[in-house]
């Protein structure tokens, strides 16, 4: 076997294109083909049950709540997650153990629970997760609500030029002057 | 020109026409030269052959692209369900997988960053011992640079740099906020951050607008101020009547005959999937490095049983893609700072490579990019702790100030790298795909752990807050598998990109490197073509060909 500090990499048939090392690059979304014409934040979910739904879009708003701009409920994350959820096993089976998980932990009604209480139960799974910690349902589950929170709300109308204020496309006549104080 | 089918017309080569008719199925003409691509190599050298008077069909997988209306240049993630930008627009066909790209190649999605090569990238082997020198060096190849920068519009500052040469260029695009503090950062460690060079004018040519910073080259320039070969170079030459386009036409097979010279090629009409023959007086393939080589293993025949032009068994060995990784940080001056629209023209700045001069443990080097992704990447939020208001304000804090830090790392020609064939998996042409091999040596990792620590370390003296660093590397800028060289026992082609085998094939794409270097290598891939076509050209009209 060779050395351990070489390794052999198959690329594969499709190749190099952008190299973009990060999973940044990607969002969850890219990997779903939707049919034709199906908007991520039209009609009934396809995948969740109503009662699930809600909770997921109490999370949601928990995770990205409205401030002096749209929350991820105003922006469609909800229904941008279905969309994700829909197609894909394994997220099933992490929504499905995790959306247990809370409920067991909220004494079987999450949406009963005081703001308060909601975020009390969520803060620890948030700082396992920033600690790398996936070992349970809870954090697994709650790993994927953040980032397909974040991932659909940034990439929202309401996320992208709303609260963060990007306009793209932007024809300027003049490149704009930086003026960064000498440090 | 006869009529080639019942069904279509023939391929527009009228003075004055830009139209390209697709689908011929059989040409009738024998062309003074077939070439089999339209990108940087094939758009560049088919263009210099027909201003030279040579009669030349290019024959293009993909279907034609119209960069004004056909891309989806100013889409916004939010007008699609899954919040991914399609390249192209609804009902317009194009770049939809490697063999089907479009009429222009990957120049209508490249960066357009364009260095010329040093002399220490052409002959690394005799600096110190480690790659393969180039059969040319730079004075060789400096005329064409030259050529090339004043055909087709490159801006940057003159540098004065030994690994950099200069050329003749356009005003360099100002810096960006980030640019400012890397270039601050970088200067604490004594090593120099440049503007960087682009075939994107900074100033408006007599046919060709300047840069109007709307920050999404890479997804197709609607006003071709940054270069793409079929504006810049092909739809102008159509008009000497000497250029014929054959598009949506994949091609299969190089033909070689019993007396070893090549008489045209194959191909299957994209759409409907009927073969067709284009022939010639000569050949060039040049329809991007990995499958440049797929083609010549397909070309099988009695005399190469093991794919044209490779008696030597050298095709796809020695596989050079640039190695990559990178950092990604918020530059803590600008966060919380007002947003400014300075994504345009993507990145602006450069490191040039450095470890040439300086003591290390490994051969070669690597020079770095950074900030060429644009302000839709926002997958980044995702890893910013904890949730609720402080998290939505922290990712607003930190939108003005993301940085993505590209280092990019030579790896050195070694047999453990190549291409081959994967017979057992074919595409939907009934091809079989074309399998990447790399392998990451012990001279690799140093690079790449060494350009990762450079990295960080001029991003922490820019005052950076250090988000990710990726932990492998990653392949870009696809080199080697059919590469130049004097001896026809290592390598497949001369000096003029000929084949050894077979005197009327040539090769110009980024298989041809025999050594990588660390600079994005399409302004060399086009300097090739332009010396190649020259070449091509002089010798038809000596009658050699």
């Amino acid at each position: 076997m060779a050395d351990r500090r070489e390794a052999l990499r198959i690329i594969g048939a499709i190749g190099t294109t952008c190299a973009f090392p990060f999973s940044s690059g990607e969002l969850y979304g890219q990997h779903q083909h939707p049919p034709e014409g199906k908007q991520a934040d039209a009609g009934k979910p396809q995948y969740f049950q109503p009662a699930e739904f809600a909770v997921i879009s109490r999370i949601a708003d928990l995770i990205i709540p409205p401030t002096d701009t749209p929350g991820a409920v105003a922006a469609g994350v909800p229904a941008y997650i279905d969309m994700v959820v829909h197609t894909n096993n394994q997220h099933q089976a992490v929504f499905k153990e995790g959306l247990a998980y809370v409920a067991a932990q909220a004494g079987g009604d999450f949406l009963g629970l005081s703001e308060t209480r909601q975020i009390a139960l969520l803060t620890p799974l948030s700082n396992a997760v920033d600690r790398g910690e996936l070992k349970g349902p809870g954090e697994k589950f709650f790993r994927a609500m953040k980032s397909m929170t974040a991932d659909g709300y940034y990439t929202s109308k309401a996320g992208m030029s709303v609260e963060l204020g990007y306009k793209g496309g932007t024809v300027l006549s003049e490149y704009p002057s930086c003026d960064v104080p000498e440090h | 020109m006869n009529k080639v089918s019942n069904e279509r017309e023939p391929i527009a080569s009228a003075p004055n026409s830009d139209i390209v008719m697709d689908n011929p199925i059989m040409a009738v003409k024998i062309y003074d030269v077939v070439v089999v691509g339209s990108g940087a190599g094939g758009g560049t050298l088919s263009a210099h052959l027909a201003r030279a008077g040579v009669d030349v069909a290019v024959v293009e997988g993909g279907p034609k692209v119209n960069t004004r209306t056909d891309f989806n240049t100013h889409a916004m993630p939010f007008e699609f369900a899954d919040r991914h930008i399609p390249t192209m627009k609804a009902g317009k066909p194009g770049y939809d997988s490697e063999r089907t790209r479009g009429v222009g190649g990957k120049t209508m999605l490249w960066n357009a960053v364009a260095w010329r090569q040093s002399e220490r990238d052409f002959k690394g082997k005799t600096f110190e011992g480690a790659g393969e020198d180039w059969p040319v060096g730079y004075k060789d190849m400096a005329p064409y640079y030259e050529r090339i920068e004043r055909e087709v519009g490159v801006c940057g500052n003159l540098d004065h740099l030994e690994d950099l040469p200069d050329g003749i260029f356009l005003p360099p695009v100002p810096m960006k906020c980030s640019d400012v503090l890397v270039q601050r950062g970088a200067a604490k460690l004594g090593l120099k951050v440049i503007h960087v060079r682009k075939s994107t004018l900074s100033r408006a040519t007599r046919t060709r607008p300047a840069c109007h910073f709307c920050g999404n080259c890479m997804a197709g320039c609607d006003v071709a101020a940054k270069y793409n070969s079929f504006d810049v170079h092909m739809s102008p030459a159509l008009k000497t009547g000497k250029l014929e386009i054959f598009s949506n036409s994949i091609v299969r097979e190089v033909v070689v005959s019993n007396e070893n010279r090549v008489t045209g090629v194959r191909f299957l009409d994209r759409t409907t999937m009927k073969e067709g023959e284009v022939r010639g007086r000569s050949v060039v393939v040049a329809c991007a490095c990995v499958q440049s080589v797929a083609l010549l293993m397909m070309s099988k025949s009695r005399l190469y049983p093991d794919g044209l032009g490779n008696s030597s068994g050298q095709l796809g060995k020695h596989f050079i893609p640039h190695m990559t990784g990178g950092v990604e940080a918020f530059m803590k001056p600008m966060i919380g700072k007002h947003l400014t629209a300075d994504e345009g023209f993507l990145d602006h700045a450069y490191l040039p490579s450095f470890m040439h001069t300086r003591k290390r443990d490994y051969a070669r080097s690597f020079g770095a990019q950074f900030g060429y992704q644009n302000r839709r990447s926002v997958g980044w939020a995702r890893q910013l702790p904890g949730f609720g208001k402080d998290y939505k304000q922290s990712v607003k804090d930190r939108f003005p100030s993301y940085l993505v830090f590209s280092p990019y790392g030579e790896k050195i020609p070694d047999a453990r790298n190549f291409v081959d064939l994967d017979y057992s998996q074919k595409d939907s042409f009934g091809l079989p795909l074309a399998r990447r091999q790399v392998f990451w040596t012990e001279n690799d990792m140093k690079i790449f752990h060494d350009m990762q620590n450079w990295s960080k370390e001029i991003l922490l003296q820019a005052g950076a807050e250090i988000l990710s660093v990726s932990d492998k590397p990653a392949t870009n800028h696809e080199l080697g598998g059919c590469r130049m060289g004097e001896d026809p026992k290592t390598s497949l082609l001369n000096a003029y990109c000929q084949s050894h085998d077979v005197k009327n094939l040539f090769v110009v794409d980024g298989s041809v490197f025999p050594s990588a270097s660390e600079k994005n290598p399409t302004h060399t891939i086009m300097a090739l073509a332009a010396r190649t076509a020259e070449h091509i050209a002089g010798r038809l009209k000596k009658g050699e060909m």
